[in-house]
């Protein structure tokens, strides 16, 4: 940005004393972002890098620079593996999921009909709702004993007994995918419903009167046009979702047998409970390092399609 | 905006919070200037010098009770009592947001400021706070003659490395809920072993008196650690050995005991397989709207099991030391909160003069009068006072007798996210020895 700025600044006769040179101004209009910038985000995240380099703890009160041993240990630690499997089993079921609903919800939004700003507004409501709401809803909906879904499924015929869902190994995290599903879908539904409406009115009419049917006018006209949003759209909700944390939190606290343990619940129980403060760094910037990954996949993709297309 | 992106954040709520207590130190430091300010005008007047001069201040911190009155009373009414100490309370969250009270400890210890000069500890972090030289050794203040008057658990929870680190305060501890007129249709007795007790409940759930038999709570948190503590300890089995420098969840006391756990769901299926995500609440509900037999849990489930409000168990209730295995003892994990004094006050003294009223029988007594929390102290479960308005506290001496200590080890914090993560896979798996084994080599990782 500085570099930018100052080529002008040279090219220019410079006015002696009344006013400062062109460069100058620039990097001094532009120090109070990059200060606010610097100090909120560059300094968290290189303060982090620091302590995951040492063995600072706040109960042995140690804190010296002890290379990549944290990172050794993280490589071969069991707890971290099976978190980062949950998290990443997570994000992909629950972003495919929102992505797929949230796109059928987005194509009927996206149609002219009575009531349809009503339906719009009240679409949003499971996403305006605190997650810790929404936690504590969905524990009582699939309560073991008294929720309302063993009660229905039970019923219908469907279950012959109640079926423990966040106690059992293999329901407890499909259960925490479901809620975080009805959250967050109309959030996706609402970038998308954005991304429709972009597509052009004229290539749809001009596909109907070469006679192409609802089908075909989606996959050959809109989904190609949509791309770019859609895949924006499951980038914010990947990175979004691999951080998640109030729902395991809330509903299962990790268990049962860390069936749900996810690496924001595995790094706020070691930052937090255990006081590990170099450790614990260590998780979250593998984290980091993941969501970064998880990133630049879909910014690759992304960038190969817009080539494509043109 | 999405609150599941809070998650790596969700640690700056708590670093929120310290600051939170930081700035309201602050301002009890500016109120402290202003008091000051204040009794230099008084001096100017000629009012008052020798007082302010001669009172030591010193400070109090502690997790916020309520109940007829706050803590903050009780340091009023010391402050009152005489006149050469002046104490300030810091008030840090309430017990419930336990994670947080400690890392506002942690902050202030580790500055070695001295502030607080005072403070009251869960009972789980007392060997930290002591290995890590924050707590004041007390025996030369205690010695044997003073320390007979507690509960013998409580004053072993406050003993780290032969030393007393801490005073015992105010305690509570798991027991045994029991429905005494389901009980009556089945002997009337209350059993005093496990497997009594697995036999009676299923007869109770086989001639459909109940749901339930029994309730305790199964899941992956610290209440897990504390049921396992005490079916352990009631086979003569133990966590960590005595030097604390390895585990023995591995042996036949322990095993055999997780193994009874399990039993429970799985085959003489007395406990609902519910109880695997249960914690102290949610087993709570299905006792006292009158589903269950036998329950395992705190003191406070008693008050709510009289309350015609919320309960449908009213005076069908009653409370006893959890059974044991054959030739073992009923024990009941310890909680509470106990005293310590921080080993950098500048006034020590005074620091154990407040100390010492905090857990003198008398201001027990009144804890247990207006806050309902049980004393460290024997003798008082016999006072008049006590029994007539807290009959159900009076009654549970026995209970507390049992009381024992969960892991003693600075290590705590990491132990019990091993134990908690072990414990639960045994119990999901069936795997008991596989499990514990894993489980005793991680911990002697990390206490060895």
């Amino acid at each position: 940005m500085s570099a930018a700025a100052t080529i002008p600044g040279i090219g220019r006769p410079r006015r002696s004393g009344k006013a400062l040179p062109g460069a100058l101004w620039a990097l001094l209009l532009l120090t109070p972002a990059f200060v606010s910038l610097a100090s909120v985000s560059f300094y968290p995240i290189v303060n982090g890098l620091y302590l995951s380099l040492t063995n600072t703890s706040l109960i042995t009160q140690e804190q010296d620079f002890t290379g990549f041993s944290n990172y050794v240990e993280l490589w071969g630690d069991p707890q971290f593996w099976n978190a980062w499997w949950h998290t990443m089993w997570f994000t992909a079921a629950s972003t495919v999921l929102e992505t797929v609903i949230g796109l059928g919800m987005a194509l009927i939004l996206c149609e002219a009909f009575k009531g349809r700003g009503l339906v719009r507004a009240a679409m949003l409501v499971p996403w305006a709702m605190p997650t810790v709401v929404t936690s504590k809803m969905f524990g009582w909906l699939f309560d073991g004993q008294n929720g309302i879904v063993n009660y229905i499924l039970l019923h219908a015929g469907l279950i012959d007994q109640n079926i423990n869902w966040y106690g059992s190994t293999d329901t407890a995290m499909i259960t925490i995918i479901i809620a975080d599903v009805w959250k967050t879908t109309p959030f996706m539904a609402l970038l998308l419903l954005t991304g429709l409406q972009t597509v052009p009115n004229s290539l749809i009419e001009a596909a109907r009167m070469d006679g192409a049917k609802g089908w075909i006018t989606f996959w050959y006209i809109r989904l190609p046009l949509l791309m770019p949003t859609l895949l924006i759209a499951g980038l914010f909700r990947a990175l979004d979702a691999f951080r998640v944390f109030d729902l395991v939190y809330v509903l299962t606290g990790g268990g049962p047998a860390d069936s749900t343990e996810t690496l924001s619940t595995l790094s706020y129980k070691v930052l937090f409970s255990t006081l590990q403060f170099g450790y614990g760094s260590a998780v979250s910037t593998a984290m980091f390092v993941t969501e970064g990954i998880i990133a630049l996949v879909f910014c690759l993709y992304l960038i190969r399609q817009i080539r494509r297309a043109q | 905006m999405d609150e599941s992106r809070k998650g790596p954040r969700s640690g700056s709520k708590s670093i929120g919070h310290v600051t939170i207590a930081d700035r309201r130190q602050f301002l009890i430091g500016s109120a402290g200037l202003l008091g000051a300010a204040a009794f230099g005008a008084g001096t100017s007047l000629g009012i008052g010098r020798a007082r302010a001069q001669s009172r030591a201040e010193i400070s109090f911190a502690s997790a916020a009770f309520f109940g007829k009155e706050t803590f903050g009373d009780l340091i009023k009414a010391f402050n009152e009592s005489q006149d050469r100490i002046l104490v300030k309370n810091i008030e840090l969250p309430p017990p419930s947001s336990s994670t947080e009270v400690y890392q506002g400890l942690v902050q202030q210890l580790a500055r070695r400021t001295g502030t607080p000069d005072v403070f009251s500890q869960d009972v789980i972090w007392i060997a930290g706070f002591a290995a890590a030289g924050w707590a004041l050794p007390l025996d030369e203040y205690f010695p044997a003659d003073k320390r007979s008057a507690y509960f013998t658990g409580t004053l072993n929870a406050c003993t780290y490395g032969g030393k007393l680190t801490a005073l015992p305060w105010f305690m509570d501890s798991g027991m045994f809920y029991y429905r005494k007129d389901v009980l009556e249709k089945h002997g009337g007795k209350v059993p005093e072993t496990w497997t009594d007790m697995a036999t009676i409940a299923a007869a109770a759930q086989k001639a459909g008196d109940i749901d339930f038999g029994y309730l305790w709570q199964g899941k992956q948190a610290e209440v897990l650690v504390c049921d396992a503590v005490e079916i352990i300890t009631s086979n003569n089995g133990a966590i960590l050995a005595p030097d604390g420098k390895s585990s023995l969840i591995n042996q036949k006391g322990a095993v055999e005991a997780i193994q009874f756990l399990h039993d429970t769901i799985a085959t003489n299926k007395v406990s609902p397989q519910d109880v695997l995500s249960w914690d102290e609440e949610p087993s709570r509900q299905p006792f006292t709207s009158g589903k269950a037999m036998f329950m395992r849990n705190w003191s406070y489930v008693y008050p709510i099991a009289q309350d015609a409000k919320a309960s449908q168990v009213v005076d069908k209730v009653g409370v006893a030391p959890l059974p044991s295995f054959p030739g073992g003892k009923s024990s009941a994990c310890l909680g509470g909160y106990q005293l310590g004094v921080n080993a950098n006050s500048k006034q020590r003294e005074a620091a154990i003069e407040l100390l010492t009223w905090l857990s003198s029988t008398e201001t027990q007594h009144r804890i247990a009068l207006n806050f309902g929390l049980a004393p460290t102290r024997p003798a008082l479960f016999q006072d008049a006072q006590i029994k007539k308005e807290q009959p159900f506290m009076a009654s549970l001496e026995k209970v507390f007798t049992g009381a024992t200590a969960r892991p003693i080890t600075p290590e705590y914090a990491k132990v019990t996210l091993a134990l908690q993560s072990g414990i639960s896979k045994a119990l999901v798996s069936g795997n008991i020895q596989a499990e514990m084994d894993a489980t005793a080599a991680q911990i002697d990782k990390i206490v060895g």
